[in-house]
């Protein structure tokens, strides 16, 4: 029943008799409108959630930025922006973690967006045989648990006895062998890279349902006029790849700008500072009962997620290019 | 683009291999996480306390005790025991979330109850228990704050602290005809085994705490050169970066792994494997307690205890031996909701038969700081003893306030000043930095205004 038909339903319509029992009005009205804002009803659930669980949090978080509230003391004070310099000054542990943020976080989006893109493609347009197969092992490491990722790893990359520098050593290769965890030069790309073999089959996965919905027949037309695989790939798959390259880019970018687990199993933020994060230096304040520095910290953080992460959108959705 | 992307039969198989290749590690992923899954599936009995500790503060006897006691009383006791790196993390992240253990252990010492265990809000005071009166009062002064007893500690302070012990048939081999007594001698020592193709020192520096020991254990030194140090550093008149032997010990420090004395893998080197690398021959020294040796040869029954011999560690020319009562402890948490079964637990420990187990099962113990304790020191143990004067002053982290609580940020540095991300003045700057930090949300009146 629609929302007309059930208004004449309930409304007397001959003049000067009132067929509806007293109140029944009032009750249609009550009803459509119940009826009408229900999607507002749904909406306030969430809502309410998120503002308990979330904004709440968040609002009180930024608040206490400003104060000095820690674990020694019951007594909490004003401070103004006493956290904000602590984090902010020049050769502060804090700012070379959030150098090192933004660092994990160009190298990880490059690296998996480009590995994925050229994976997916190779599995769609490529590979015929096994394709599943192989979809399905790439994808496999995203589904492990980073903890134990970084433990398997921590002991590969053992300069010692790893099994990467045994087998480079086996292979010949032994100029190769480094200390990958604990070269300060290193230790950061070779976070990077554990952290790309995990991440980079979900990349692809959603790559891979982008390239399929691309039709069939532009690349049939661009064959046609003479267009070689490279100027297909170029004119017509990136383009209209673009979408769900935006997706995967702030998926990425919001993952990397908060990555801890993977840092504190591998090198706990060593050797020395050399591979420390925000979320690493968040954890290290917290635990050090330093509430206030850490809050601050929190807070410096979502300012520049939110910064780039508009900026993101806005570079994708300035390109972005529709079907015809 | 179908032409370009029709690759031969071979590229499969090429990719089949990398593929293979690189699914390695996840085979032992998964291999791992059956294992815990295999291992998580016991049937726990009725009451179970959450026991968590650093890795390397409970041996094997405290774990018999533990099953004994669960024979006795019903009640399950499950260690959590966290890589040392990462411990106090942990542990101060569950304090200040209001989410502890119902015991929880720490490195005693007054300013880490106040700053880093907050012990009048998360202890228990264990003041009354009759274990106290048995307890070395040095020890017990440790756990002590405002005159509350809030941990205990079972352990072996008086064999416990840390020198160099070394390997005398590598020393012999070499022609180094006996033990450093300066820095300078030290260094020409390491120089000579370095040159035999030895590593000098076995330096674990991936837990993060053990490379720090260099520095504070010869607190009574800088003391010695400094008199009244100590008293100034507590009552903020003096700061470590200022103090121009502070800056020698760490300069001296930095330059042992420059010369490359603590082999090329001391980054990544651990703790657990001292006894296994001491007792191969590819270290001839290593920072250790007096029972290093006995559990050197229990590691490798080839090797003998008696191969091996002790000098204090010599930087700043230190001959003195540290006087370290500080030590692990445990402290039942204020708000578990266990106290009483905590309560039973740690006085089941103590019992004496139950101290002198752990004495008799335990190589890192050669007595306990409680009264009533047979000790069983071997000859070269009491020979050391006596050759050496031990310091009237204590090791700076239970003598400095501010010290021991960031201990682990300390490691952090120190590992940054190897790798010459900071300097060795840099790394005492922010110890001090640190120091005041905390100093001032305590509100430690030598810190106010």
């Amino acid at each position: 029943m629609n929302r007309s038909t059930e208004v004449a339903h309930n409304t007397s319509v001959l003049p000067g008799r009132d067929l509806t029992l007293p109140g029944s009005s009032r009750r249609a009205g009550h009803h459509y409108r119940l009826r009408n804002n229900y999607p507002t009803w749904f909406a306030g659930g969430a809502l309410l959630l998120y503002g308990v669980f979330v904004l709440l949090p968040s609002l009180l978080g930024l608040a206490f930025s400003f104060t000095d509230w820690s674990a020694y003391s019951t007594e909490i004070h004003w401070v103004g922006l006493a956290n904000f310099a602590t984090i902010l000054q020049p050769n502060s542990e804090y700012v070379s973690a959030i150098e090192h943020t933004l660092i994990f976080t160009v190298a990880t989006i490059i690296l998996k967006t480009v590995i994925a893109l050229a994976l997916a493609v190779l599995l769609t347009s490529g590979v015929r045989r096994l394709a599943y197969l192989y979809r399905a092992l790439i994808y496999l490491p995203a589904l492990l648990p980073m903890v134990a990722v970084g433990i398997v790893f921590k002991s590969i990359l053992d300069p010692d006895v790893g099994l990467l520098n045994s087998t480079l050593r086996l292979l010949g290769f032994g100029v190769l062998a480094q200390q990958w965890l604990t070269n300060v030069s290193l230790a950061l790309w070779s976070v990077i890279g554990v952290d790309t073999w995990k991440g980079v089959g979900y990349i692809m996965v959603i790559l891979i349902a982008g390239l399929l919905a691309i039709p069939r027949e532009y690349y049939e037309a661009a064959k046609i006029d003479g267009a070689s695989g490279w100027q297909s790939f170029r004119y017509i798959t990136l383009p209209l790849l673009r979408p769900v390259l935006a997706v995967t880019t702030v998926l990425n970018l919001l993952y990397a700008l908060r990555v801890f687990d993977i840092v504190y199993v591998l090198t706990n933020g060593g050797p020395g500072y050399a591979t420390d994060t925000v979320y690493t230096a968040i954890f290290n304040a917290f635990s050090l009962g330093q509430w206030g520095v850490a809050t601050a910290l929190s807070t410096v953080f979502l300012i520049v997620m939110l910064v780039l992460g508009f900026v993101v959108l806005r570079v994708f959705r300035r390109s972005e290019v529709a079907y015809p | 683009m179908q032409r370009l992307f029709r690759a031969p039969l071979r590229l499969e198989k090429r990719l089949m291999i990398a593929l293979l290749l690189a699914l390695f590690p996840l085979s032992s992923v998964l291999l791992v996480a059956c294992g815990t899954i295999s291992s998580s599936s016991a049937s726990s009995p009725k009451i179970t306390l959450t026991v968590l500790e650093s890795q390397g503060w409970v041996y094997p006897a405290e774990n018999d005790l533990a099953r004994k006691f669960e024979a006795q009383t019903g009640i399950h006791i499950d260690y959590q025991i966290i890589p040392a790196a990462n411990y106090f993390q942990v542990l101060d992240t569950k304090l200040n979330s209001g989410q502890g253990p119902d015991i929880f252990g720490g490195q005693s010492g007054v300013s880490d109850l106040e700053v880093q265990y907050n012990v009048t809000q998360n202890a228990v005071d264990l003041s009354n228990q009759e274990w106290v009166k048995r307890e070395d009062p040095a020890a017990l002064g440790q756990a002590t704050l405002n005159g509350k007893v809030y941990g205990q500690e079972i352990w072996d302070i008086y064999s416990g602290y840390w020198v160099i012990v070394y390997n005398k048939n590598i020393f012999q081999q070499v022609g180094i005809t006996g033990v450093p007594a300066t820095y300078n001698d030290f260094v020409a020592d390491c120089a000579r085994i370095k040159a035999a193709g030895i590593n000098p020192i076995y330096e674990p520096i991936s837990d993060g705490w053990h490379h720090v020991l260099w520095y504070p254990e010869i607190g009574a030194r800088m003391e010695q050169l400094e008199p009244g140090l100590y008293d100034k550093l507590n009552a903020n008149q003096a700061n470590l970066a200022g103090d121009p032997a502070s800056n020698t010990a760490m300069t001296q420090i930095n330059e042992l792994y420059q010369k490359g004395y603590f082999g090329p893998t001391a980054l990544s080197d651990q703790f657990a494997n001292t006894e296994k690398e001491m007792a191969s021959g590819k270290y001839a020294m290593t920072i250790n307690g007096l029972t290093e040796p006995e559990a050197i040869q229990a590691a490798d029954s080839s090797v003998q205890a008696s191969s091996f011999g002790y000098f204090p560690i010599p930087i700043l020319d230190n001959q003195l031996l540290p006087t370290h009562p500080a030590a692990p402890t445990k402290f039942v948490y204020a708000k578990g909701s266990h106290i009483a079964q905590a309560e039973q637990y740690l006085n089941f420990l103590a019992e004496p038969t139950n101290l002198q187990y752990m004495v008799d099962h335990t190589t890192q113990f050669e007595t306990v700081d409680f009264t009533g304790i047979k000790a069983k020191w071997t000859p070269e143990q009491q020979a050391f003893l006596k050759q050496y004067q031990a310091a009237t002053t204590l090791v700076l982290q239970d003598g400095v306030k501010y010290v021991n609580p960031q201990w682990i940020q300390i490691g952090k540095d120190m590992s940054a000043m190897f790798t010459r991300q900071e300097t060795p003045h840099q790394v005492l700057m922010n110890t001090d930095g640190r120091r005041t930090q905390e100093a001032q949300a305590a509100h430690d009146s030598a810190w106010q205004g």
